[in-house]
């Protein structure tokens, strides 16, 4: 009922800014309470850039991307999606949001849904495709994640990594231009993680734009093409990955990769 | 009291057979376990030993009134004679019952949708209507809709009336049980679904409440079973469901026979119900 569409005014300035970057976020503030997670960031994601973000517990890299997806509310700034602000109250965020996928760290598959059922659910009921198109369309994609055989299988008999790979093909139903990861491993078994990386990093060898938060050192180093070290709710520092784990700039950043680096 | 006084014998007997019982049963734990059966066996005869005389004695001493509660609750000739009214009774009931369960999830699913809003003044006036009717006796709301609504010149049928106070009282409760069962699932399963694009509706509709509602079988069929019951208080405005036609029937018989039948054709319908309430919690705990 508050959602109402201004299609003029989004027809706009996607017009006006679609060579523009993908994601422009701008003064992003998120205050929960009495706590700022996240306090003024800027940042530019340029299509096919793959955007890792690292940093320690509680520096506010799950809230951005929430905030980017709208599942939280920006406390202030803006967020563009391909010219579109999501901040604004005339945008229709259901429309923004089919071409923003978002992983979740807890998967968060549909349980009383078949593994198929779960990727043709947004395409049939959002786009009003009908059901032999998406069922042909889900089949497709759960092949592309190494998962045709699971088609009729329930979430509560798939592992880990398995119901992982069926999220990302459930949000690739959707066509989006941006993938959002927000600790897609974490929750995993150390021995099915590999499943998971292997499926993102394909994705990021066709073009796909994404933004990663993540742990997984190894997968920034070799998929991403920019790393972002957040604290405290800041961008501390952002560059080329490589560049970032050999020579960091910032102490906060040098403290942070002597930590979890001295293990490996 | 002479015969009274020989019962006392088998009390005795009794006694000395769980002693001696109990002796044997001692005896056996330290050596020979195969003889452990049969001094149990000993006990269980000597506790029925003092049982069923103690009962004689009582239903003896107390003869005169056993023989007229008899008469009064189980008259053959009554339960010949009315069963057939008030198995006609029951079909009404059950239609009342089964009309208000209808409405009932209708406004119980409405109301929980409104009281879990985000617009502060639906919750504000969900909750108020939920407390309200909670804090009431069924009994007095009945009333106050039958002949309240009259009074406005709005003449409803007694069923009419019934079904709408039944519905009124128990959607307040069971929309308390969709909140819940909407509640218990987990946040992280309406964010999946707004982020593929969904509407909170869509996601409620598609995503949501099919989980939820799954979970919220086994408390709704128990608030139905308390429904079936409490649509014997309509029979205050009047409508001639079972009750009514039993408390008739005993003002005409003279007898509280019919309400044994009444009460007999109530739980031939609860406990079947019951029993199903009971087999799909396991299989839900299970399925979990």
């Amino acid at each position: 009922m508050i959602e109402t569409e201004d299609e003029n005014t989004e027809k706009k300035t996607q017009a006006e800014q679609s060579d523009g970057p993908m994601i422009r976020v701008l003064g992003l503030h998120k205050k929960f309470e009495d706590f700022e997670a996240l306090r003024g960031i800027d940042l530019d994601v340029l299509p096919q850039q793959v955007v890792v973000v690292v940093g320690p517990s509680g520096s506010g890299k799950s809230t951005m991307l929430r905030c980017i997806n709208g599942l939280e509310q920006a406390t202030r700034g803006q967020i563009f999606i391909e010219g579109i602000d999501i901040t604004h109250h005339a945008t229709d965020i259901n429309e923004v949001r089919q071409k923003v996928g978002m992983v979740f760290q807890s998967f968060n598959l549909f349980p009383h849904l078949t593994a198929l059922k779960n990727v043709t659910l947004a395409p049939i009921k959002v786009r009003g495709m009908d059901q032999d198109e998406a069922s042909e369309k889900a089949l497709k994609l759960l092949e592309k994640v190494g998962l045709s055989d699971k088609a009729d299988a329930y979430p509560a008999h798939l592992s880990g990594g398995q119901q992982q790979r069926v999220a990302i093909a459930r949000s690739l139903a959707m066509d989006p231009d941006v993938m959002l990861f927000d600790e897609v491993t974490s929750a995993l078994d150390p021995e099915l993680v590999k499943e998971v990386l292997d499926t993102m990093q394909d994705l990021a060898r066709e073009g796909m734009t994404m933004v990663v938060v993540t742990h997984e050192m190894g997968f920034a180093k070799e998929v991403g093409s920019r790393l972002i070290f957040m604290d405290e709710g800041i961008v501390v520092e952002d560059g080329d990955p490589e560049q970032v784990f050999t020579n960091p700039q910032h102490p906060r950043t040098q403290e942070f990769f002597s930590k979890i680096l001295s293990h490996i | 009291m002479g015969i009274a006084g020989l019962t006392f014998l088998p009390v005795i007997g009794a006694i000395l057979a769980i002693v001696f019982a109990a002796r044997a049963k001692k005896q056996i734990l330290t050596s020979d376990l195969e003889g452990m059966g049969l001094a149990k066996a000993g006990r269980t005869l000597g506790i029925i030993g003092i049982v069923i005389p103690a009962l004689a004695l009582i239903l003896f001493l107390l003869r005169d009134n056993v023989r007229a509660f008899i008469d009064e609750f189980f008259d053959l000739e009554i339960m010949k004679e009315s069963w057939s009214f008030l198995l006609r009774g029951l079909v009404v009931t059950l239609e009342l019952a089964l009309v208000s369960e209808a409405c009932i999830l209708v406004l119980g699913l409405i109301v929980a949708l409104i009281r879990i809003s985000r617009i502060k003044v639906f919750r504000f006036i969900a909750a108020v209507y939920i407390d309200v009717i909670r804090g009431m006796p069924l009994l007095l709301q009945i009333i106050i809709i039958y002949f309240g609504l009259s009074y406005l010149g709005l003449n409803l049928s007694r069923f009419t009336a019934g079904v709408l106070a039944l519905t009124i009282c128990y959607a307040a409760y069971e929309a308390e049980i969709f909140r819940a069962g909407i509640e218990s699932i987990h946040k992280g399963q309406m964010e999946a679904a707004r982020s593929l694009g969904m509407t909170y509706l869509q996601s409620m509709r598609f995503v949501v409440l099919p989980q939820a509602v799954r979970r919220v079988i086994p408390p709704l069929s128990n608030e139905f079973i308390a429904l079936l019951k409490d649509t014997a208080l309509v029979s205050v405005i009047g409508l001639g469901e079972m009750m009514l036609r039993a408390r008739e029937l005993m003002g005409t018989k003279a007898s509280v026979t019919p309400l044994v039948v009444a009460a007999f054709f109530y739980l031939m319908i609860t406990i079947p119900l019951m029993r199903l309430v009971q087999v799909m919690e396991k299989r839900l705990s299970k399925g979990d």
